[in-house]
């Protein structure tokens, strides 16, 4: 299901009436202020999911990466030799005779290259895009602008059914119609920061003066933007992770020999009869990586956003009162 | 002595915030006459708001509480009363309007609607009765061609007409109180003095009371009986107006004053600022809570917190400068004092 | 109202032009384009190249474009190369299917989601918000068809509870208990997603109308806090969703293709994947027209929604901005 959507409506904050514990004192500061980085890691630090999160991730992250030294077997290798699920096969063979922990492993590897792969890209173009649209304005916006409310009718998964099945099941390709069909989010966002920058009384100082705005407006994007950008990409790697392993799962993504946690389930499906356990490894590693990336993307809205609202339950009230009295 | 409608004894309420819980008045009294208007004068932050809301009990709503205190209104404690109790005094007994008029009315309901809905809700009339008092309510308030105005939507009215419609809906049963939370403060200039007008208006034709909450002495002098000024969630002067404004007593009501535009003594000097900001309720100062922005600060205003003395007939100031002069409890100096 | 919809329906109608002209286009940017299905094992190259001429596959993009659109305004879908079935024939009953699975499912948990959602809002952070925060996070992070998979080796498998697959059983057809036995898993796979994102959005949009002053002047004015939730939140706080709603149309129309291949159910997605894979273009061209026309019909439907709802927004100025 489509993943940015819990970004979209949860950022705005309203305060009910004015702030009466507003944090303001009446002494001037007399340290220079954390940095809008160590501020976020601080509260994100101390977010039990988040971090959970992050730790996680860089457990799968780490295994990818050292996925042959930890493989006990080539992902390939057919091993007749140990009876199912016994021997030195940690969580058993599939129906070849492959060792399952091994192919897990490798399975990591793509998976996590086309998540990120396709975050990061879509963040460039998609910079690029909102960028090159909030900063001229006028017809070139309400171009782009129109292409991406195109974009977002389509269904996107028919799309890339569509070209994976024309073109051809390779990786590279995927990694290319999923970040052609998942920019639009980024774009819109940085659209929105630029036409705000460029309404600024600094920029139109600097134009003024000649000063190439673009510079001062990039470097007051990265700033403004960067943190909702991040957010943004999170749950993007998330949503290309589920993507990946869609298609793989449907015979258009990864093939093989190459393995992806998608393609495993898509094994797993037609010995499902046989051998069920071997369903539930791939499609937990996904939950569980794609959980932890949507973790940490929560993670980091949360410390960006000074909403910190609770209501009052009676307990806690009884507790207040009693506290008072004291 | 005129019978008093609303007294409050001693409320302190707060709110739960991330490091625990927090103030946001602390052991405030007050008390308002029958058919007179208290100002509650004071910046942003000093707890105003939160006093009114607690008055409505909407401040259960808005994630605080009351903890201590009472809130005495017409004989009954408002603060021990249940939500369902309280449901039918507000807007029937007690009503309120709020800062910003254009956000205070529900998009998607007409006018009439909305100053209908407290009519059937509190007086048991039917619908087309209601619509008809709506419309009377709107002539009341000085809007031209109600019969039209109150079938339009809010966002067809001006900010200004908004307002008017705000004090139509708050006046649909007559209330006894009116509370008014910065009600010019969203509203351009001219605007706002037709709202004070109309508001003193009406105040003498239906003989009610008004709590009215602001930041600005200037509407306060035009408006008020009687001034409490706030200061981070205390009260720390209060009289009647005459005396305020002839005797400004505690440093921080002089300050207020003396950063008026052309306020007496301050005409041809340079405009007068409080140094430094309101401190927030979780990091009071020790002592007096006024201390680090005061320009008489002694000694001991840092260690002890001051006491409330009469520094006139109906007028007393919480403030150490004062020692020499009788204490008297807060809030308690109003109208008969013993 | 009707200059709007004159504006809108010009405007879909040039998006539909798009679409069919960017889908056209893939289907013969593609190496070999149409021609290749033809060159299957067993056809000699001059028997493709006769069928190619018969079909006027060797004609020129452009022509062959609008010679599908001139067939496509005289009501013809166009023929399948392999079979030379009609199109409508193989497509109309899957669009059933699929309508039949996915109305089921979005209404279902368009039922259960808002009320939740509204529900939550007013006990942040309760048992039941902590449950439909846990189940959009699930709903989130679990690939559907894994989701489809499970259910299938737990209640059909296991406890040989629920039909495994398919929309009936052999020689059942019609039957619509059968049916019904047939639709609890997909449809619960589906309703998860849905779900997920739909409680989400109305907790999270509920929560924000809460907070705005009018709902403080309702209290103010001794309303009812259910009247204060149903009468003056509610309405507020759908305005969002309905857009939500609006935009959700594409995944409502692709979003069956996983669970319907997972449950080999005869729909209009996995009908989609088996034609994409076998290249018979006239029936991709048609599904990506459906899908067109709901989707911008749906969108046509939230706009008005969205003026009935919300009286800010006037259908002859304007519209909403997107």
């Amino acid at each position: 299901m489509s993943m940015n959507m819990n970004t979209e409506i949860a950022q705005s904050s309203q305060p009910g009436l004015e702030p009466p514990m507003e944090e303001v004192t009446s002494t001037a500061p007399s340290k220079k202020p954390p940095g809008p980085w160590k501020t976020v890691w601080k509260k994100f630090s101390r977010n039990p999911y988040a971090m959970t999160g992050l730790v996680v991730l860089s457990i799968f992250v780490l295994a990818a990466i050292f996925a042959p030294w930890l493989a006990p077997y080539k992902p390939e290798a057919i091993n007749l030799d140990g009876d199912m699920g016994g021997g030195g096969h940690l969580l058993g063979v599939d129906e070849l005779g492959r060792d399952i922990f091994s192919r897990l492993l490798y399975s990591a590897r793509i998976s996590l290259l086309v998540g990120f792969t396709v975050a990061a890209a879509s963040v460039i173009i998609g910079s690029f895009v909102g960028a090159i649209s909030g900063y001229f304005g006028g017809w070139i916006d309400t171009i782009f602008m129109r292409f991406v409310d195109v974009m977002n009718s389509i269904p996107l998964l028919f799309l890339n059914i569509l070209v994976l099945a024309i073109f051809g099941s390779k990786v590279s390709y995927m990694i290319m119609i999923l970040v052609f069909t998942s920019w639009m989010s980024v774009a819109r966002l940085v659209r929105g920061n630029f036409l705000q920058l460029r309404e600024t009384q600094y920029v139109e100082a600097a134009k003024a003066i000649g000063v190439s705005s673009w510079g001062i407006i990039f470097r007051h994007l990265l700033r403004n933007a960067s943190f909702p950008i991040i957010v943004n990409a999170t749950l993007m790697v998330g949503g290309a992770i589920l993507s990946e392993s869609a298609l793989s799962f449907l015979g258009l993504g990864v093939q093989a020999p190459d393995t992806s946690w998608g393609q495993m389930l898509s094994n797993a499906q037609e010995f499902m009869l046989t051998d069920p356990i071997q369903a539930v490894y791939p499609g937990l590693c996904i939950l569980i990586v794609v959980l932890s990336v949507n973790f940490i993307g929560d993670g980091i809205r949360d410390a960006l956003d000074p909403r910190q609202k609770a209501t009052v339950s009676r307990r806690r009230l009884k507790q207040w009162r009693k506290d008072y009295s004291k | 002595m005129a019978e008093r409608l609303l007294e409050i004894e001693n409320l302190t309420t707060g709110f739960m915030t991330e490091k625990g819980f927090v103030k946001a008045t602390d052991n405030i009294s007050i008390n308002i006459e029958k058919g007179k208007t208290l100002c509650l004068v004071g910046e942003s932050g000093s707890g105003k708001s939160v006093t009114s809301l607690s008055i409505m009990r909407l401040i259960d709503y808005a994630g605080g509480a009351i903890l201590d205190g009472k809130i005495k209104f017409q004989g009954e404690d408002l603060a021990s009363k249940d939500q369902e109790d309280m449901r039918k005094i507000r807007g029937n007994k007690i009503a309120m309007i709020f800062q910003d008029p254009m956000s205070a009315l529900n998009p998607v309901f007409t006018v009439g609607d909305q100053i209908a809905e407290s009519i059937i809700l509190h007086q048991n009339k039917s619908e087309a009765e209601a619509k008809k008092e709506a419309i009377n309510l709107l002539r009341m308030v000085g809007i031209p061609a109600p019969e039209i105005r109150v079938k339009q939507y809010p966002h067809e009215l001006s900010g200004g007409m908004c307002q008017r419609v705000v004090i139509a809906v708050a006046l649909a049963c007559n209330p006894e109180l009116l509370i008014a939370d910065e009600p010019t403060t969203a509203l351009d200039v001219t605007v706002q003095a037709q709202i004070l007008d109309l508001l003193q208006r009406l105040k003498e034709e239906l003989g009610m009371s008004i709590l009215l909450i602001t930041h600005d002495m200037g509407v306060a002098a035009e408006m008020a009986d009687r001034i409490a000024v706030m200061y981070a969630g205390a009260i720390v002067e209060e009289g009647t107006v005459e005396e305020i404004f002839s005797n400004p007593s505690h440093p921080y009501t002089v300050g207020l004053l003396q950063s008026i535009p052309g306020f007496e003594g301050t005409r041809g000097k340079e405009l007068y600022t409080i140094k430094g900001t309101i401190p927030g309720l979780g990091n009071l100062p020790g002592g007096c809570r006024f201390n680090p922005r005061c320009p008489h600060v002694m000694d001991k205003c840092k260690s002890q917190e001051p006491l409330n003395f009469k520094v006139g007939d109906d007028h007393s100031a919480v403030c150490w400068l004062y020692e020499d002069k009788a204490p008297v409890e807060i809030g308690r100096n109003g109208g008969d004092t013993k | 109202m009707t200059e709007y919809f004159i504006r809108r329906v010009l405007q879909s109608l040039l998006v539909l032009v798009l679409i069919s002209i960017v889908t056209f286009g893939l289907i013969h940017a593609a190496p070999g384009g149409p021609t290749q299905i033809f060159l299957a094992p067993g056809l000699s190259q001059e028997a493709a190249k006769i069928q190619a001429h018969n079909l006027g596959l060797d004609r020129p993009v452009y022509e062959q474009y609008f010679s599908w659109v001139g067939g496509l305004l005289k009501g013809d879908l166009g023929y399948t190369f392999k079979n030379h079935v009609p199109v409508g024939q193989i497509l109309w009953p899957t669009v059933q299917n699929t309508v039949i699975l996915m109305s089921v499912a979005w209404l279902l948990s368009l039922l259960i989601a808002i009320p939740w959602g509204i529900y939550n809002s007013t006990k942040e952070y309760g048992l039941s918000d902590q449950t439909a925060s846990f189940v959009a996070y699930i709903g989130f992070a679990m690939p559907t068809f894994w989701f489809g998979i499970l259910l299938q080796e737990l209640f059909a498998l296991e406890l040989d509870w629920l039909p495994l697959s398919d929309m009936w059983t052999m020689g059942q057809e019609g039957n619509l208990g059968n049916l019904f036995m047939h639709m609890i898993l997909p449809v619960s796979v589906l309703t998860l997603g849905f779900l997920a994102s739909y409680s989400k959005y109305s907790r999270a949009s509920m929560l924000e109308v809460l907070e705005q002053d009018y709902i403080r002047t309702a209290r103010a004015k001794g309303v009812k806090e259910n009247k204060v939730i149903f009468r003056h939140a509610l309405r507020n706080a759908l305005i969002p969703v309905i857009t939500v709603l609006g935009l959700d149309l594409p995944i409502l129309v692709s979003g069956a293709a996983l669970t319907e291949s997972v449950f080999n159910w005869p729909g209009m997605g996995r009908l989609f994947i088996e034609m994409a894979n076998a290249r018979e273009y006239s029936v991709l061209m048609a599904i990506a027209l459906i899908t067109a026309v709901v989707v911008i019909v749906g969108n046509l439907i939230a706009d008005i929604l969205y003026a009935v709802v919300d009286p800010r927004v006037q259908l002859g100025k304007g519209g909403k901005s997107a």
